[in-house]
């Protein structure tokens, strides 16, 4: 693992152990706020992708038709990984919040400590990756228009 | 090796057409703080913001929709400058507000700020013996457990300390997915922003502040966006590889819904099987996990609400003209609430009909884009499924949305080419590109020329009805700081167990500390009732509120909140309320307990309680 893919890989649980840390900050901080937002609004989420990523990029996703422009594609994927990021990781807040508030041991502190726990575990775990001859599969596979078809 | 004197010279043109875009919207967000700046929002009419904004909003606006729409028909290939317009216009239309008012608007949003403030009290979810109807919240607590996190580990007082700049959050947010959706069914630019920037115009439905349904809806999004790329079935086969991971990720979104809100998961359900109905698409494993994590949670967490609606439910399936029919005290009155009524209807009226034109006109992209189209019709079922508090009609509006954009935009824009024809133009455009050099340039008809400034004149038109379907009930949604005094005083002073008997629900923090005291809210009774407080408002209020037991309290509220909500939904006018308040002035009954513009409170007094006794 190159240094550069290191400290992608370790942003995530390093931004969770800073939010931590920022709760040190007056309640109301521009800076503890943050710290807080950054991390539960990308952290937890940017560590489940990045844990996936691989596997995912395993087979490409269904595109335009058009399928002219390779940098398109590549932007399209960008986007879903920033989306599934930003998405996951609320949706890990929510899931967090309400199984503490279920078991009635609710608190801010523990959400947050959770949640970095779980992105540090995530961001530790190896590599999901897909099977190496199945992956050869989807390069020779047909493009998505249908037989015949001019569209 | 080259000199500078080698390469073409740029001309001017060329580089003020390169900063147009830059000036355009530099232009309209200059006008924008002008206007903020220049806006009085102390006296609202029954337009709200609409005749309260001052006209440089209407040219910033102006400004920005042109310089969009030349940005993106002049074909260039970034995304940056359309993304950075749709920002801008997010900001003029969900921003706007938060700037201008020194509170959150929304009773509806106060009342989930209560939400977490009970469950930051409570610490664990509570059931309808403790909280009666409130409980609800409690069953679906996903939104409300996460923001009792955020307010403590922001160190913030409440949720109202931020909730204001909630309908710019969530309108941000939910640009991810549905970029991501509109690129997997076209790669030309023109029409992912064109239809971008529809939806938000077109979304006034308001389900954008502090509450569940907010955070839901994107997270729905961003499912059937995976779904929609990920399960599509390539040559003929389902596509099998990776899909497990990819089944753990959506159920993950799946259950962050499921927890959160009621509707959301319902119209998530309807929209992945419509999918699974089309040959494309045919893959039943996100419906199938929808439906189980739904059920899971309805037949469990969920069941004490459920199991007591459930006759109530299954009534309303069916009937769908009750189910779309507005509520009693939901009827706009007087000018203005009908006005901008008329514009929210139109703005929807017209963006499904350009919807329609656009799947009737481009006979390619509907092939193409067939799912989109099918996403757009999926959530009309609903209507026969129940009234969800007459509000069925908008959420189901809401739902439609990003599809009807997507066609919408269509046919705003030049007709989608085949690729065999595609192909072939551009052949003949490579080969005749020194002949058509050479040739005298000949001038479009007239006719030709007009139609190609009707994009924007809808476009135009479109944005700028936004802002009465949107902020054209400001008067009844704003509370000024000395409404939410009054209301903090009462909940500061009043005891446990103590009632507040007010209009209607319209005023702030009107949920506050619902765990430790009870409401009524007069107009929500039946005709009747109200009829009978008309004729004697002091004697009928003194009897309904005199079965509170000290040293709890019977508190009555009236807020200008109410009195506008009244008057411009129709149950009472503002001079019929004033009634009420001047009998409950002048009654031995009730003494004073604090006053100031915005609305005043009374008690019940202790010995007037025994005698109604």
């Amino acid at each position: 693992m190159t240094p550069q893919a290191l400290v992608v890989r370790m942003l995530p649980p390093f931004a969770g152990w800073l939010a931590l840390a920022a709760l040190a900050l007056p309640g109301g901080s521009p800076l503890r706020g943050a710290a807080v937002g950054l991390f539960l609004a990308a952290g937890p989420g940017a560590a489940l992708t990045g844990l996936c990523g691989p596997a995912l990029a395993a087979r490409p996703a269904e595109g335009p038709v058009e399928g002219r422009d390779a940098g398109f594609a590549r932007g399209s994927d960008r986007l879903e990984r920033l989306m599934l990021a930003v998405l996951l990781s609320i949706a890990a807040v929510l899931l967090v919040g309400t199984v503490l508030i279920a078991v009635g041991v609710f608190s801010g502190y523990l959400v947050l400590l959770t949640l970095t726990v779980l992105t540090t575990v995530t961001a530790l775990c190896p590599r999901l990756r897909a099977s190496p001859a199945r992956r050869t599969l989807p390069a020779a596979s047909p493009p998505t228009t249908r037989k015949g078809s001019a569209l | 090796m080259t000199d500078l004197s080698d390469l073409p010279p740029v001309s001017w043109a060329r580089r003020i057409a390169a900063v147009r875009p830059f000036l355009a919207l530099s232009a309209a967000l200059a006008l924008w703080v002008y206007a903020v700046r220049h806006t009085d929002v102390s006296r609202l009419d029954d337009f709200g913001l609409v005749t309260a904004l001052h006209p440089a909003f209407w040219a910033g606006l102006a400004v920005l929709t042109t310089g969009f729409w030349f940005t993106v028909r002049g074909g260039r290939r970034g995304d940056a400058w359309p993304a950075a317009y749709v920002l801008g216009l997010l900001v003029m239309e969900r921003a706007t507000q938060a700037v201008l008012y020194p509170t959150p608007l929304y009773a509806w949003a106060w009342k989930h700020d209560a939400v977490v403030g009970h469950l930051l009290t409570a610490g664990r979810l509570q059931g309808a013996d403790r909280l009666g109807d409130m409980a609800v919240y409690d069953q679906w607590p996903g939104f409300f457990a996460a923001q009792a996190a955020l307010v403590r580990l922001l160190g913030v007082e409440d949720a109202a300390m931020y909730m204001a700049w909630w309908p710019l959050a969530s309108s941000v947010l939910l640009l991810l997915p549905l970029l991501l959706i509109y690129r997997t069914f076209t790669e030309d630019r023109r029409l992912i922003w064109t239809a971008v920037w529809l939806f938000c115009v077109a979304d006034w439905v308001g389900q954008d502040y502090f509450s569940p349904q907010s955070v839901a809806f994107a997270l729905h999004l961003g499912v059937l966006a995976v779904v929609l790329r990920r399960y599509a079935r390539t040559g003929g086969h389902p596509a099998r590889q990776g899909q497990a991971l990819w089944t753990v990720l959506i159920t993950v979104m799946v259950a962050a819904i499921v927890v959160s809100h009621q509707l959301t998961p319902a119209m998530l359900v309807v929209s992945l099987v419509a999918l699974a109905f089309t040959r494309r698409h045919r893959d039943w494993t996100p419906s199938a996990t929808a439906v189980v994590v739904f059920l899971a949670w309805c037949l469990t967490a969920a069941l004490p609400f459920l199991s007591a609606a459930m006759p109530e439910l299954i009534r309303a399936v069916g009937d769908i003209g009750g189910n779309v029919e507005a509520g009693y005290g939901t009827t706009p009155t007087g000018t203005g609430a009908l006005v901008t009524s008329w514009a929210a209807r139109l703005l929807s009226a017209a963006v499904l009909l350009l919807a329609l034109a656009g799947a009737v006109r481009q006979r390619v992209l509907r092939h193409r884009a067939w799912p989109l189209l099918l996403l757009a019709a999926a959530p009309l079922p609903m209507f026969a499924a129940g009234s969800y508090g007459s509000e069925m009609i908008f959420r189901v509006l809401m739902f439609m949305l990003p599809g009807a954009a997507f066609f919408a935009a269509a046919a705003l824009l030049p007709r989608v080419p085949t690729l065999a024809t595609a192909a072939t133009a551009a052949t003949a455009a490579t080969a005749g590109t020194a002949a058509a050099t050479a040739a005298p340039p000949t001038s479009p008809p007239r006719g030709a020329r007009l139609a190609a400034w009707a994009p924007l004149a809808v476009l135009l038109a479109g944005t700028l009805a936004f802002v009465p379907s949107y902020s054209g009930k400001d008067r009844v949604s704003y509370f000024p700081p000395r409404e939410v005094a009054l209301v903090r005083q009462l909940f500061d002073e009043a005891p446990d167990g103590s009632l507040v008997v007010a209009a209607n629900r319209n005023y702030p923090l009107a949920l506050e500390a619902y765990w430790r005291t009870d409401h009524y809210w007069f107009l929500d009774d039946d005709r009747r009732h109200v009829d009978e407080i008309l004729r004697d408002p002091a004697g009928v209020l003194a009897r309904d509120m005199a079965a509170v037991e000290p040293p709890a309290r019977a508190y009555f509220l009236l807020t200008q909140g109410q009195m506008a909500h009244s008057e411009m939904n129709g149950p009472l006018d503002a001079s019929e309320l004033r009634r009420v308040r001047d009998a409950v002035a002048a009654s031995p009954r009730f003494e004073p307990v604090a006053e100031n513009d915005a609305g005043v409170l009374y008690v019940l007094k202790p010995a007037s309680r025994e005698g109604e006794r």
